[in-house]
């Protein structure tokens, strides 16, 4: 159990938080709504440590290998790109 | 096929029509050359992008391939008329995205961005992780989650944790896969990916939200296991 903050302490409850952390992530937040957010985050190391680890996943699929350019459609592409040239 | 073929639709990124990026004219100047190093290049840096994009609509790997194809084809017909009105990737990907629905239409199939909002509506975090209404602090955290920053970098960028990383995405729905590949793994823009698919800025926050929350929740799992 954690000691939790007053009842809909600065507007958010820990809840509410999760399911608007990507708008705040992404600055898509209203300005006021974004001054709400932050106190609840200020106040709250649960959802100050949420917001984190959603900033950790999209980190972490930035470093996800990405699919690389198969061998025979490098060779195609390459060839409709010289007859491209010729046209 | 001429470039009039494709609709590239609304750009909402601030590009001014006529004017190419510094970063693209270079490249573009090069392409309309005929310079085969940098269609080389650019063939290679975009592909894991295009190729997300066109796996939403195709059945299999070697259909996303050959709609892929078709749409480089399209982009060198059409590159002399190539205005700047957006980034090349993202007027590529639109070029992509525009032959995927095609091809998708003619076999009868509608795309996943059609029904974006249907089907999950899970939770970002389990409901039973917050304090119900009978408990004095109800929707707070019944224990909070823990603070990866305390971890040994190792660990959190193990290949072990990059591959739970990659089966999660692998196993989102599709509209969330395309949504979170395009934006975290390949570095594409919102915008870039509104105009791409025609999704609206809340939309794509929504699915983005889903995917890096379920991402999180398979991390979660892993590294407080």
């Amino acid at each position: 159990m954690v000691e939790p903050l007053g009842i809909r302490e600065h507007g958010y409850t820990c809840r509410e938080v999760v399911d608007v952390a990507s708008e705040y992530v992404e600055g898509a937040l209203p300005p006021e709504e974004t001054t709400l957010f932050e106190l609840h985050l200020n106040f709250c190391d649960g959802c100050f440590t949420f917001i984190d680890q959603i900033k950790q996943a999209a980190a972490l699929s930035r470093r996800v290998s990405e699919d690389e350019l198969p061998e025979p459609l490098r060779l195609g592409l390459l060839e409709a790109f010289r007859d491209w040239k010729r046209s | 096929m001429s470039a009039c073929t494709y609709s590239v639709g609304t750009v909402t990124e601030a590009h001014t029509a006529g004017h190419i990026a510094a970063d693209d004219s270079a490249l573009v100047a090069r392409l309309r050359d005929g310079d085969e190093r940098a269609f080389e290049e650019v063939v290679s840096s975009f592909y894991p992008s295009m190729i997300a994009v066109a796996r939403g609509y195709a059945r299999t790997r070697a259909v996303a391939d050959e709609i892929v194809q078709e749409a480089w084809i399209g982009v060198l017909k059409g590159i002399d008329r190539f205005e700047g009105r957006s980034s090349l990737r993202t007027w590529v990907l639109q070029i992509v995205a525009n032959i995927a629905r095609t091809r998708a239409v003619r076999e009868a199939r509608s795309a996943p961005y059609s029904s974006f909002e249907t089907g999950d509506a899970q939770p970002a975090v389990e409901p039973e992780r917050f304090r119900g209404p009978d408990d004095p602090f109800p929707g707070h955290w019944r224990s909070y989650p823990t603070d990866w920053r305390t971890l040994p970098e190792e660990r959190l960028v193990s290949n072990e944790t990059l591959a739970v990383v990659k089966q999660a995405i692998a196993e989102l729905p599709e509209n969330q896969r395309i949504v979170i590949t395009l934006r975290d793994m390949t570095g594409c823009s919102a915008a870039e990916v509104c105009d791409t698919l025609g999704l609206s800025p809340e939309n794509q926050r929504v699915l983005l939200h889903r995917a890096r929350a379920r991402v999180r929740a398979r991390l979660e799992r892993h590294l407080d296991g």
